[in-house]
């Protein structure tokens, strides 16, 4: 009678949580604390020792190839972020404020690219970039080159395609900042005598900011952590933070440098996301 | 100012009609580049002139051979599963985070959304060590993808769910408890039909996530059992195939006909917006 008297005290949310707790717990921490203790130990020979270590972070931080690697990352992190924010927030303002019958359906086709792999999205740009490729096609036909130009592998090549992959993503933040913007604002700063650009940068802009930083810190966070688009548009020079982690745990077997790697990742990401969520980025919401 | 006032106005001001071309501009950047992998694969020759050159389906032909078709079929296989174990993990989980205040439920939150704020790249690292370590070589490749996607793709499930308990009208669970129905019952036939398009919702969400998928994938694949992504991103040190842009285009198809099926049925927008206004 105890007996099931105590086991009824076992709460109800225990039965809900246990089984999909135990999952996150078993195959998501402890991988990454896994991944994490690596990062603290040598390997030698291709095999981690218990040897504790912080031998691979100081390698990772002076030696200049991966300096420029995390270089390269930051850079394409912050130019993806930009160009993004500058793409992403016409066509947000325009999804909201538009009156126009096709207002679903726009809306749709900005948010569809995110339907398919980005493989797919940054193959689209493989085809137009080669050297044999679309782009070369149309400036070899209008005589603006006289011969053809690889643009990739490049970093710029990196950055037009996420650029393009991570657009809704920028898209999507700014538009909830601004649907929370009330039109009536809009209205009552031009019945005051604010011309509509003026409204624009005067009442528009400022409330909507936290939108544009939340999305710029999305879209730097996802970028930098992207690996198929620097696979497919980059190349060995043009390494970044996930092709390096790829390179060093599939083909040189090297798991501590690669677990450093992947540790640095995470704290970027980890506190750019906090610093988003703070200024409300959707991804933090349940 | 009348509506009518409004459009002429907007008409012919020139801010809007600007902002109008640049919106143009950036659909055309947008979709510009599925458009053209769609109209090359239509190329007579192994080049990938656009506008394509002659119009040939030998490309598709080849598109639908075993060598694309297995892969494309175990990303089905590989979707369809994670999308109804990730839903099935999280409408519990779900429920228990709407219904009750516990203590530890802050972490809970935290443990649940964890997989989308950390680079998935980095769970895929994390999970194929974790497989190595345990010995558990032989489920590299189909079980690891799955335990993986699973992770992964469950916070979508739970968010959608979460946003669909929490239109929930207040009470109805008191309600139907007090017409008799034990707590099961009450959630068999009141609470689950009412979230039904927030389930339906969190798992096509999860099976897209799943299909798209590639940062995770890259590590946990093994020959014979890969993705679609692993695939054509290992086929394109190969170069331009036109073949590749045809299995690009069925790969976007796919998912795109599932929601516009599901849109149709129980309706997705709300969910894509709705967490948006409640921010």
């Amino acid at each position: 009678m105890t007996e099931t008297g105590q086991r009824r005290r076992v709460p109800a949310y225990w039965l809900l949580i246990a089984i999909p707790a135990t999952v996150l717990l078993a195959f998501f921490v402890l991988p990454n604390a896994l991944l994490l203790s690596a990062s603290f130990l040598k390997s030698e020979a291709q095999q981690l020792t218990d040897q504790v270590t912080l031998d691979n972070y100081r390698f990772l931080f002076t030696r200049p190839l991966y300096l420029e690697v995390f270089a390269r990352t930051f850079i394409v992190g912050l130019a993806v972020g930009v160009i993004d924010i500058v793409l992403g927030f016409p066509l947000a303002y325009f999804l909201v404020r538009t009156k126009s019958r096709w207002k679903g359906l726009l809306i749709a086709l900005s948010l569809a690219p995110l339907l398919a792999s980005v493989v797919v999205r940054t193959y689209g740009w493989y085809i137009i970039l080669n050297r044999f490729g679309v782009a070369n096609d149309v400036l070899l036909g209008l005589g603006v080159i006289s011969e053809r130009i690889a643009f990739m592998p490049s970093t710029g090549a990196i950055v037009i395609g996420l650029a393009h992959a991570l657009l809704p993503y920028a898209v999507l933040t700014i538009m909830g900042s601004l649907n929370g913007i009330n039109p009536n604002l809009e209205s009552a700063a031009m019945s005051l005598g604010a011309s509509r650009t003026r409204t624009f940068f005067n009442v528009v802009l400022p409330l909507s900011l936290p939108g544009i930083a939340g999305g710029f810190i999305l879209v730097f966070s996802i970028a930098i952590s992207a690996y198929a688009t620097p696979a497919i548009l980059g190349g060995p020079a043009t390494q970044v933070a996930a092709t390096a982690i790829y390179t060093f745990i599939i083909q040189l077997l090297d798991w501590s440098l690669g677990a450093a790697l992947a540790v640095v990742l995470i704290v970027c990401s980890l506190s750019l996301l906090y610093a988003a969520s703070r200024m409300g980025a959707r991804q933090a919401t349940l | 100012m009348p509506r009518i006032l409004t459009r002429r106005w907007r008409a012919t001001s020139g801010p809007w009609a600007l902002l109008c071309t640049v919106v143009g501009f950036v659909y055309l950047f947008s979709l510009g580049p599925i458009l053209i992998t769609a109209a090359v694969s239509f190329n007579q020759t192994n080049r990938s002139f656009f506008p394509p050159r002659g119009f040939s389906l030998r490309w598709w032909e080849r598109a639908f051979a075993p060598e694309w078709i297995d892969p494309l079929l175990f990303s089905l296989k590989l979707g369809s599963l994670t999308a109804l174990l990730a839903t099935l993990l999280a409408l519990p989980l779900a429920f228990a985070l709407y219904r009750y205040r516990f203590a530890g439920r802050n972490a809970l939150i935290a443990l649940t959304l964890g997989p989308l704020m950390l680079p998935t790249l980095v769970t895929g690292v994390g999970l194929l060590q974790l497989f190595q370590y345990l010995g558990w070589r032989e489920y590299i490749g189909f079980t690891a993808l799955l335990v993986g996607h699973v992770v992964i793709c469950m916070p979508f499930a739970v968010r959608t769910v979460s946003i669909s308990l929490q239109t929930l009208p207040p009470n109805v669970e008191l309600a139907a408890a007090s017409l008799g129905a034990t707590r099961w019952l009450a959630m068999r036939h009141v609470v689950l039909p009412l979230i039904k398009s927030g389930v339906v919702a969190g798992a096509v969400f999860a099976f897209i996530h799943s299909f798209t998928d590639v940062n995770l994938s890259i590590f946990l694949a093994r020959p014979g059992e890969v993705p679609i992504t692993v695939k054509i991103l290992g086929f394109l040190e190969f170069g331009f195939a036109p073949t590749l842009a045809a299995v690009s285009v069925i790969t976007l198809l796919l998912p795109l006909i599932l929601v516009a099926i599901v849109e149709r049925v129980s309706g997705l927008g709300d969910f894509i917006y709705g967490d948006h206004r409640r921010g």
